[in-house]
This record gives structure tokens, sequence and C-alpha cells, in this order.
């Protein structure tokens, strides 16, 4: 007899947010990435508590990987800086910590919703509208004719990840490598539209990091016992290549559901070879000097192969297939009918190179616009770390050649909107009041909430019990030692601004970073001679940043929206 | 599912570093005293006597020790040494950043201070390397050869002298069996006369030689070999040791052949130098390294390509409960097979033979890699006759079949073997061999010519290989759980380019360390050689990274220098201001790290009988390394004393020279550089996030200091 259970009705909680478990839970998560944001940001350990790999991270898209949360607020946070994330690589942190800053700092108001929504919204397009503004001073235009301000992007992203373990050395040593990658993949006669090629990152735990480097073409990599049976290369102009994406392996195609009878003496496995021979005949008669399979090859017909002077490579992997497809302008060949002969493609040259213990077949193509970075760590974590950080400069060099600008960072950006911000909603009230239907004091606390969770933000940067000023002239951000004797002078005690660009020598009337001062106007347009310090300056990526602000806003007010969450207990 | 943030109190992860590694600490050094680790619930025990294995026995389940595994692993899967010396740097320096928490030191800048130390310090001890330069050169002209009786070099300094003698002995017992092995019956030291350094200029390549001539050579060799050493430039160079410290001083020097200049210049100091107190595994490694040149020589001419040693085709053979003395090494391939085979061993005797090489299982069931093999066919048969036949026993026959038609009379497999197939290839006199190690296989398809296959049923003429010879070699002490009676054959061909290592040992816990030991050895005269450049041993290296690292530590007091590090480079963070009020506090802790290793080294090599007294040895030194102006010459200068240990006074009252001690570049280094990753990892880890648990599963008790998202 079988035992029916009713149903437990839905929980609704209104209001989810003062108090409560999301209060503490949002807290919680907050401290959790403001602590890794920045180049001195502390690291993660990331496992499951049962043996499972140990990651080490302060990277985003790892840590939000790999961290499940419950809570219905919790999970629209996480999951908008994820596809944040999955967009630009870059910015997300700063979009998580925004985001919890912007929620906290709202609520705590107790303002309604819909005025909450709609200032943060005129806040936010202040802001865009600035930075994509001509007289805006905390970004500066690429010059792509020279690589100072790229490499100091790249550099910036690789110091801001500790867990890469990289001293200083390596750190030159990758920039220029992500950045002669980036640059091999833009293609050579650029037309209206550029397609850019494809940077593949090819693992080499191990080794030294010294050791990593760029190559054009594609390195598969192969076993020492697959490599001693590739026949010595000949040598040639050009190689025909042909590519497959279906198994060559001789498995029957799939026999779907029930028991197929096969009467004695009949081999369903041998007609399978046979068909691949066939196969294997095609190719010989058409001439191809190579064969790249994604899947398995069958032993038999690479033996076949072998014997009329092809090269047979398996096992190339679903990731490859895609540039060496465009590499080679082969067709991937999914069936083991006959093959038309536009699928074939060339390559100009073969070789096999060795790097560490691990041994690579060396495709080099006609049109290189696809290359390989051989990534060197000394262990898996640090590795992985290092390789999701490639990625998210790479990514954000691609980016700037859409926008050609970047934004400063070291936590200047953020100190310099805020005093923009403060100085507008101050000076020119009217037109947002009119404009928004509130009042005067209303936009004066939003403003004000918006402004500290910017500011936060930046003081996120440290971690190490240092206090923040910022000046009264740029409204940029500087860095010094807290508890200071009263006898110096400790508005003479920073060098340089959080980004580099400007040097304490100037006046500048330093405050406390959060603490109350009159607003003032921070000096507009970039002077030109500030861009040529560009070597040294710290830099972020403008498209993922701006974004980044954004997604923050946004989600910050979907957030402050909620009036209730329904949850199904069965 | 649920996320737990474990906010970590007083650093407990490095002080968990910390702990793991002080289990290790006795491996450090040339003296390694062993270790059982009994597990309680099934009483058993395991002899180890490395740090790599002590780990693989430990529980690591943290994951700090997951970390610790890891980067252990990683560095033995590169190098296969320099792990004891990684597990120790991280118990030391995680105490010494747990030191400059204490101390107030600002995490990141424990951080850059730190790796900005170690990394000026692997700077400065490049200026100790010795440079490994032609201890092949001219190895194969006829100038070496003949000249061997009057080129004498110091033979292995082993302890115990009377193992040699007992070797002999026992060799030529061996040797008598079959002309393949009175190779053995050389002295097992003798290889390295042969790597005499010349002049660049005396190169006299004599194309005409002849693998008999070597031969001819060789046993004139032997014949020589009681010679007094006399005439050994390693004696006379007694006056004046002059240092190379810049590469481009030492080609200019090594153009002239000046014998003042030092120099890392024959193999068997090399060896000796790099043995690190195990004279029995290098004798082993040199012994390999010998055939395997001598093996290049055969080959010479063909499409061989010479590596200065090939450390992937040497291949261990563990014979548990044989003597000691056993160890040899041979060329081919030694392989232990039961008794039942031994009839047919000796009727394929005296005759080349026809092999085949099988990349997988032997078996009727085995398909490639890759292969889906459908689970719902089946197969029906009209008449009920054929039935009777299971498809193993048709396969079985095929297979007999194909070997009949190619005259095959020796099968090599890397996987299993059907047993089935293997008692009828006895019937028929074929020898079938299965578990066959890849590179084995490999070095058979190169030298037999046979290419690989990956069912034997699908092979051609073009697959099969020749010329390979099978002997017996001697009967081994049967198991002594299944009682099985079992004996060892000897695969090989002309010139093939395998070298059967053969590790004897009558303890059976024992085979593993043995086996290890030899394989670090070898790795570490690899390294050598390919890098051609060897640093000082016995604690030079670490001496000098001590005495810098205080100069850096009295610079930056001194000067209050501003030139920061790591990311604080760029940046304009209030730590680059401070970093000279903290940087002697936390080069000072990394020092100490040294320190400790010093001593310990010291105290493990029993030279010293209390901690104190190693560390007030290492005290003495660092003094006179500081007074003498130049730290490097200094330590050059106690070094060249011929000590094996430079800190080492105690038994230089020995009359024998003692041979100096020499450790691998990179491995070394990079394992510094992975402990003190490890330690700062650590250190930057501020919360432990364990994922994937449900909110009952720990008790309340558990879940203190957890914060839950």
């Amino acid at each position: 007899m079988s035992r029916l259970e009713a149903k437990k009705p839905s929980i609704c909680s209104r209001e989810p947010l003062p108090g409560g478990r999301a209060g503490a839970s949002l807290a919680a998560l907050r401290g959790l990435v403001a602590s890794c944001y920045g180049p001195a940001g502390r690291l993660k350990q990331l496992h499951n508590g049962r043996g499972g790999p140990v990651a080490a991270t302060s990277h985003s898209a790892a840590l939000l990987a790999g961290l499940p949360v419950s809570h219905p607020v919790l999970k629209v946070l996480t999951a908008a800086v994820r596809s944040h994330v999955a967009c630009f690589s870059d910015a997300g942190l700063f979009t998580a910590i925004l985001c919890c800053n912007l929620v906290e700092n709202v609520q705590r108001l107790g303002l309604t919703p819909t005025t909450v929504i709609r200032l943060n919204k005129h806040l936010l397009s202040l802001c865009t509208s600035y930075l994509k503004s001509e007289v805006c001073a905390c970004r500066i235009p690429v010059d792509f004719g020279s690589t100072q301000i790229l490499l100091s992007l790249v550099r910036s992203i690789l110091t801001s990840k500790p867990a890469c373990m990289l001293i200083a050395k390596e750190i030159d040593h990758i920039s220029t490598l992500i950045l002669r990658a980036f640059l091999l993949t833009i293609p050579e006669n650029a037309q209206e539209h550029v397609i850019l090629g494809k940077s593949v990152i090819v693992p080499l735990k191990g080794q030294r990091v010294i050791d990593s480097a760029v190559l054009p073409g594609i390195l598969i990599e192969v076993s020492e016992v697959q490599l001693m049976k590739i026949l010595p290369i000949k040598k040639s102009d050009s190689f025909k290549v042909a590519v497959f994406c279906v198994s060559l392996s001789g498995d029957l195609s799939d026999t779907g559901e029930g028991t197929l009878l096969v009467s004695y003496g009949v081999s369903l496995e041998n007609a399978a070879l046979d068909q691949l021979f066939n196969l294997g005949k095609q190719l010989v008669n058409d001439h191809v000097d190579l064969v790249l399979c994604q899947k398995v090859i069958h032993p038999s017909l690479k033996q076949f192969l072998r014997t009329h002077q092809i090269i047979a490579v398996d096992r190339i992997g679903v990731s490859l297939m895609e540039p060496l497809s465009k590499v080679t302008g082969t067709r991937p060949i999914g069936s083991l009918g006959s093959i038309s002969p536009s699928s074939y493609g060339t390559v100009k040259d073969l070789c096999i190179a060795k790097f560490g213990c691990k041994h690579f077949f060396h495709l080099i193509p006609n049109k290189t616009t696809v290359c390989s970075l051989l990534l060197c760590n000394r262990n898996d974590t640090a590795w992985d770390e290092l390789k999701l950080t490639c990625q998210t400069a790479l990514h954000a060099l691609q980016l700037t050649l859409k926008e050609p600008y970047v934004l400063l960072g070291g936590g200047c950006t953020e100190t310099h909107l805020v005093a923009y911000i403060r100085n507008k909603t101050r000076n020119e009230p009217e037109s947002i009041l009119r404009g928004e239907r509130c009042s005067q004091t209303e936009l004066q606390l939003i403003t004000e909430a918006f402004c500290s969770a910017l500011e936060s933000l930046a003081g996120s940067l440290e971690h190490d019990g240092g206090e923040v000023l910022t000046d009264g002239k740029y409204g940029h951000f500087w860095s010094v030692q807290a508890n200071l004797p009263s006898a110096v002078n400790w508005p003479d005690l920073p060098s340089r601004c959080g980004c580099g660009l400007y040097s304490s020598q100037e006046e500048l009337s330093w405050s406390f970073l959060r603490s109350a001062r009159h607003p003032f106007p921070p000096q507009t347009c970039l002077s030109p001679e500030a861009k040529d310090s560009a070597d040294t300056l710290t830099l972020d990526c403008f498209t993922a940043k701006l974004s980044g602000l954004q997604v923050a806003v946004e989600t910050a007010s979907l957030i402050l929206d909620l009036s209730c969450v329904i949850e199904d207990t069965n | 599912m649920d996320c737990r943030v474990i906010k970590n109190r007083r650093h407990t992860g490095l002080q968990q570093l910390s702990s793991f590694a002080e289990t290790g600490r006795t491996f450090l050094g040339p003296v390694k005293s062993s270790k059982f680790i009994i597990d309680e619930e099934c009483h058993e025990s395991v002899l180890i006597s490395s740090a790599v294995r002590l780990l693989e026995s430990l529980d690591l389940t943290s994951a700090v020790g997951q970390l610790l595994s890891e980067a252990m692993q990683a560095q033995n899967k590169t190098y296969r040494t320099g792990t004891s010396t990684l597990l120790f740097l991280v118990g030391a320096w995680s105490s010494a950043a747990e030191e400059c928490l204490h101390l107030g030191v600002p995490i990141s800048l424990i951080v850059s201070v730190m790796s900005e130390g170690l990394n000026s310090c692997i700077e400065e001890v490049e200026s100790l390397q010795v440079p490994v330069h032609s201890v092949y050169d001219h190895i194969d002209s006829r100038e070496t050869f003949s000249g061997l009786s009057v080129s004498l070099y110091p033979s292995l300094q082993i302890p115990s002298g009377t193992d040699l003698v007992q070797k002999e002995h026992d060799l030529k017992d061996v040797a008598s069996q079959s002309l393949a092995f009175c190779r053995l019956s050389r002295r097992p030291v003798k290889s390295p006369q042969l790597f005499r350094l010349q002049a660049r200029f005396e190169a006299d390549e004599n194309t005409s030689r002849t693998p008999q001539t070597v031969k001819n050579n060789l046993l004139a060799d032997t014949r020589c070999r009681k010679s007094v050493l006399t005439h050994s430039r390693h004696f006379s160079r007694t006056d004046d040791h002059q240092w190379i410290s810049k590469p481009g001083e030492l080609l200019e020097q090594l153009s002239a052949a000046a014998p003042k200049t030092y120099r890392c210049s024959d193999l068997a100091e090399l060896e000796v130098g790099l043995s690190h107190g195990d004279p029995s595994s290098m004798r082993l490694v040199a012994e390999a390294v010998w055939l395997q040149r001598q093996n290049a020589g055969l080959r010479r001419g063909s499409r061989a390509v010479l590596l200065p040693f090939d450390i992937s085709r040497i291949f261990t053979c563990c014979l548990p409960g044989l003597p000691d003395t056993l160890s040899c090494v041979c060329p081919g391939y030694i392989s232990v097979l039961s008794m039942s085979s031994a009839t047919l061993i000796k009727e394929l005797q005296n005759q080349p033979v026809r092999v085949v090489l099988v990349e997988g299982d032997l078996t009727e069931s085995y398909r490639h890699l890759g292969f889906n093999k459908p689970t719902n066919i089946k197969t029906v048969s009209e008449s009920v006759k054929v039935q009777q036949d299971s498809s193993e026993e048709l396969w079985t026959d095929h297979v007999l079949q194909v070997l009949i038609k190619f005259n095959v009379n020796l099968v090599l497999a890397r996987g299993n073997v059907s047993e089935r197939l293997a008692e009828k290839c006895i019937d028929s006199k074929r020898l079938v061999i299965g578990s066959v190690h890849e590179s084995v296989l490999q070095a058979f398809a190169e030298a037999s010519g046979a290419v690989q296959v990956a069912y034997i049923t699908h092979m051609n003429e073009n697959c099969v290989g020749s010329g390979v010879s099978v002997t017996t070699w001697r009967s081994v002490p049967s198991d002594t759980v299944d009682g099985i009676s079992r004996m060892t054959v000897v695969l090989k061909t002309e010139g093939i380019n395998l070298v059967t290592v053969v590790l004897t040992s009558p303890v059976t816990a024992q085979m593993q360390t043995k086996e290890d030991r030899f394989w670090t050895c070898a790795s570490r005269l690899y390294y050598a050689l390919k890098e051609q450049k060897v640093f000082p041993g016995g604690g030079a290296v670490e001496l000098l990274c001590l005495t810098h690292l205080q100069s850096l530590a009295g610079q930056s007091v001194n000067k209050g220098n501003q030139d920061c590090s790591g990311w604080l480079h760029n940046t304009s963070s209030w730590l680059a201001s401070s970093a000279a009020l903290y940087k002697p506090t936390v080069l000072k802790s990394l020092a100490d790290g040294w320190h400790r290793y010093l001593s310990t080294l010291l105290r493990n090599t029993a030279v010293y009988s209390s901690d104190s007294e190693a560390a007030t040895s290492v005290q003495r030194h660092l003094q006179n390394a500081a007074d003498s102006g130049s730290p490097s010459s200094y330590i050059l200068n106690e070094y060249s004393k011929l000590n094996s240990v430079i800190l080492n006074s105690g038994i230089s009252d020995k009359l024998e020279p003692i041979p100096r001690v020499y450790d691998v570049v990179t491995p070394k280094t990079e394992a510094w550089r992975r402990a003190l990753d490890l330690v700062l990892l650590v250190l930057q880890t501020d919360s432990e996030i364990i994922t994937g648990l449900a909110h009952t599963h720990r008790s309340s008790q558990e879940s203190e200091g957890l914060l839950f998202l």
C-alpha cells in the first residue's frame, strides 16, 4: 500500500533584508570578497573537506564558481557577478563588493525602494556619462603605437592576483608573453571587421614560470609512445590536412535499445574496421599528409596510414578543434562516408618540440592568427590561478582593442568618481530633483550611500591596517601607515597616489577617506604629460569596469526591490 | 548546499605546516634514518626512508596537508630529488613566517620581502656554480682509450672497503656463465676512467674504430686497473684552486686548457660528489652510464641521437631475497619468469629470435583505449557443432597461427597476457612475456626493427623484429608467498639502447627504498650532466645564502634602502615606504631558516652530538665568512680543503682525501622556491571555504567558528 504525504506549504518570508539571515549572509559574503581584493588581497582555500582538490585563490571566477550559496538574495548576487565575469573576465570582485556595499548602505536608510532605485539609476548614469565623456580625468586613451599602456594594464592584472606566486622578474616575463600572444591573434591586413584569432593556453605544470613561451601555431600534446610512432617528417612547402571530429576507433554506431542478434561468423567489428580502411584508402588517394582526429583512431588504421606515409595524431580534444579548423582551413569531418575534397586544409610546416617533460606536435599554419601560450608554474594550485589571470588579461586586451581606453587603477577611479558625484549633486541638484521627483534630503542621503559604497570599495584595497587618504585637487587615492606619530607631517608621507599618476610634491590637501569634507570639483581633463608616465601606472580595463559598475548598481536595485521570498520546502 | 567559512585564528595553517615538516627532519643530509610507519587498524607496517614516501603514508586530508603533498609530488615528479630539502624548508620557513607575524610585520610585507630575499639568494649562489663540461668529450677517441693506463683517477671512496672485494668474488662466478656478462667482472667503478678530461685540441676523431677495438681496449683497461694512483691531476693540483665564477671567463680558460682552473671535469669525481652518502646506488648509476655510452658507440653511424645520459632508457628490476652484493647492471632487458619456461628458454638460447611487440593486453577481450564495446549484441548460430569452441579458443588458435606464419618465437606485451595463450605458446616453443614497460618495448622496437601493434591478429611482416637473443641468467629464490620457483631471463639485441639495473636486497621491505635511492642518484647525475653545472655541496650554498641574507639585512638597516620588491615595486602603498623598517626582521627570519637547515644537516651527519654544538659550528663559520670580507671566496676556500661537508672538521684526520660533495642546481633552487611559495601561499590565506556540505552533517560543536552563506 502506498502512502501519500501531504505537500508542505511554501514558506513566504516578507522583507528578507533588514536583520535576519540574509543580512548576516550578505555581510559574510562582503567580508569574503572584500578580503580578496587587490594585490595585497588574502587568499581563500576552497575544498570539499573530504580530501578533494584544494584551490588557493583570490580570483572571482574561481571563488564564486566554488561557492554554493543557499540564500536567494546571495544567489541573485553571485549569479549576476558570475555572468559579468563570463562576459568580461575582469572586475568580478569589484562588482561583487560594490553591490554588497550598495545594498547594505541603502537598506540602512529605510527609504522606499522606488525612490532608491530611481536615484541610484540616476547616479549611475552620471558616472557612466562622465566616464565616457572627453573631460573624464580618470581614463587614458590607448595608443596602440606603443606597448607602454598595454603592458601596464597586463601587469596590473597579474599583480592583483597574489596566488599566482610570481616575483617581479616573472611578472615582467609573463606580461610580455601575454601581450605578444595577443598581438599574434590580430590579423595582419585588417579590414573593416577585424576577426581576432585565438591564443590557446597550453599547460606545462611543474616547470619554472620563466620557461613559459609563446609560439605561433598550435601545439598538440602527444605521449612519448605516440611520438615514437610518428614518422620522420619530410620536408615540404605545405602539408595537406584532414581533421576528423568523429571517432575513428572502429566503434559500432549507436545500436540503440534492445538486443542485436548477429549470426555466427559475422563480425561487426571487422565490418567497422573495413569501413575505416576504405576511409584510409580515400585519404591515401587524396594525397593527404596529416590526419588529425579529435577522438581515437583505431591502431590498425593508424598502422595502415603509417605505411602510406601519412602522419596520424589522435586524441586532440574538443578545445583545440575550433582553432585547428581556423588555422588549417579545414572543415572537421563528421562522417565515415566519402570525404568531400573541400574539407581538406593545409599547414605550412610541422615539427616536434619538447618542453619540460612533455612532447608536442607543432603545427605552423600559413596565416597565423592562432598562437599557443605555453604556461608554466611550479604547482597545480598556482598554475590554475595563473591560467585564470592570463585569460583575464588576454580578454582585457581584446576589450581594450574594441574601446581604446583604460581606467586609472589602484582605487583612484573610485575616489575620483566620488568627488565628482558629491560635487555634482551638491552644486547642481535642481536638474535631478526636477527629473526624479524627490526631496533634497533624499537625494543627499542616497548620494552619500552611493559614494560611501564606492569609497569603502576603494578602502578594501588596504588589508594590512593602513589608512587611506584622498586629496582635494584630483580626488585620487593615497595610502599611508596607520597611527602615524603626530610629530610627523603626515601629508608628506605618501609618495605617489594609488595609480601612480601623481606624486605628492604638489600642494594637495589630504583628508581621510570616509571623513566629512566639503565637496570640491576634482580637476577634469587629464594633462597630456601625465599620460607619458604610463609605464609605471596601475591600470584597469575600461569596458570591464564600466560594465561592473552597471551590473553592481542594477543588481543592488533588484535586491533592494525584493519584498518577499517564497521557498518551496518540499 | 552550503558553504562554510572557517576563520583562521593565529594562523593554524602555518602551524600545521611546521608540524608536518617536523616528521621529515631526519631525512635531511646523507645519513638517513629509516622510519617504520605502522597502521594501527590493520597492523601493517612500512619501512620508509625518504620524505616522499613519508608523506605518502601520512594522513594529509586537511587542506594545508594536501597543498604540501601536492608541492612534494610536483617536485618529485619533475626532479625526483630535493624533496627532503623542500620538506625541511617548508617547516623552517613557516616557523619563520609565524615569527614575523608575532612581531607585527604586515603579511604583504612578509610575502614580498621573503620572496625577493630568496630570489636574491638564488642569484647570489650562481657564483658558486661549478661548471661540468666535456666530461664526455673525446670519450670515443682512441687517445682516451690508449691513454687509459696512465690516466688514473681516485676511485669512489666507499667507506666500507670490504664491500667491493666481496662483490668481485661474487661476480666472477656469475661472469663465467656467458660472454654477455664478462663486463660485469669489471671493477664497478672503472667506467668513469673513460671520461677523462682532455684538452679540446687533443680531439682526434677516429672514424675507423670498430666495436672490436673498443672491446680490446676495454680488456686492456680491465687489466691495468690495479695501477697505482700516482699521476693524477686531481692530486697534484693542491697548490692552486682557482674557482671560476663567470661564464665568460670560463670559456677563455677552457680554451687555454689551463690546469689551474677548477672545474668538475671528470665523471668519476662528479659521481662521487653526487652520491650523497649512497655510494652503492651511485656505483650502479655509473655503470649504467658507462654501458649506455658503450651502446651509443656501437650504434654510432646509425640514426641514434646521443644524449648525455638517457634516463628513460634505464630500467630497474627488483629481486628481493638475494644478497645486496648481487646488484648489478646489464645491457638489455631482464625479466623474472616462472621456472616452467626454463626448458623453452634453453631451446631458444644461442639463436636469434624473431619478436613481436604488443602495446596493450594480449587477451581476446582486449580492445584499444577509446573503443566502446556494445553490450547488447548477441551471436546466434544455426548449427550446434561450431558452438563448442568458445571465442577465446578460436582467438588463441588464430594468434598461434599468426605467430607460426611469421615464425615469431618471442612476444612482449605491455599489458596482461591470456594464460591459455601463454600455455599454448610454451607448448609450441614460443615465449610470451607480459607487463613489459613501454620504454622497454620502444627500445626493442628501435633495435630490432619491430613495430608495436595493438592487435596481434592484424599484424604483418613489417611488424616483426629480429635478432633478439634470449639467455637465462640465474634462478631466483622462490617467493615465500606462493612458493613458485622463478628464474630470470635476459633479452637483448645488438646495440639495444636499454640498460637494466638489477637491484637485490635480502630484506623485502627495503626493496622500495633501494629503488628510490637508485633513481634519486640517477636523477642527480642526469640533471648535473644536463645542466652542465653543479653546486658545491655539503652546505656551501646554504651557508652563502645565510651570509648573503645577513648582509642584506644589515644593508637595509644602514641605508634604509628603498628598493622594494614584488608588487611593491610599482605600488604607492604605504607598505612600500615602510618596507625598510621591517625588512631586516623578515630577512633575519628567512636566514634563521637556513641556519636551522645547516645545523640539522650537521647534526644528521652525526659529526656533532648535539644541536647546540652544530649550531655553534654554523655560527663560527658564519662569523669567519663575514669577517673575511668576501663570503663566497671564504666558502670556496673552506670547500676546497677537500672536506666532504664544508662545515665539518671532525673527520679530516683520516689520511685518504675525502671526495668533494656536489649538488644539482635547478632541482635544488626549485625546491627552495617551492618551499617558500607554499609557505607564502598558506600565509596569505585567511579563510578556508568548505563546499558541498549540508547543515545537518555537522554537530553544533564542530560548526563553531563557521559562517554560513
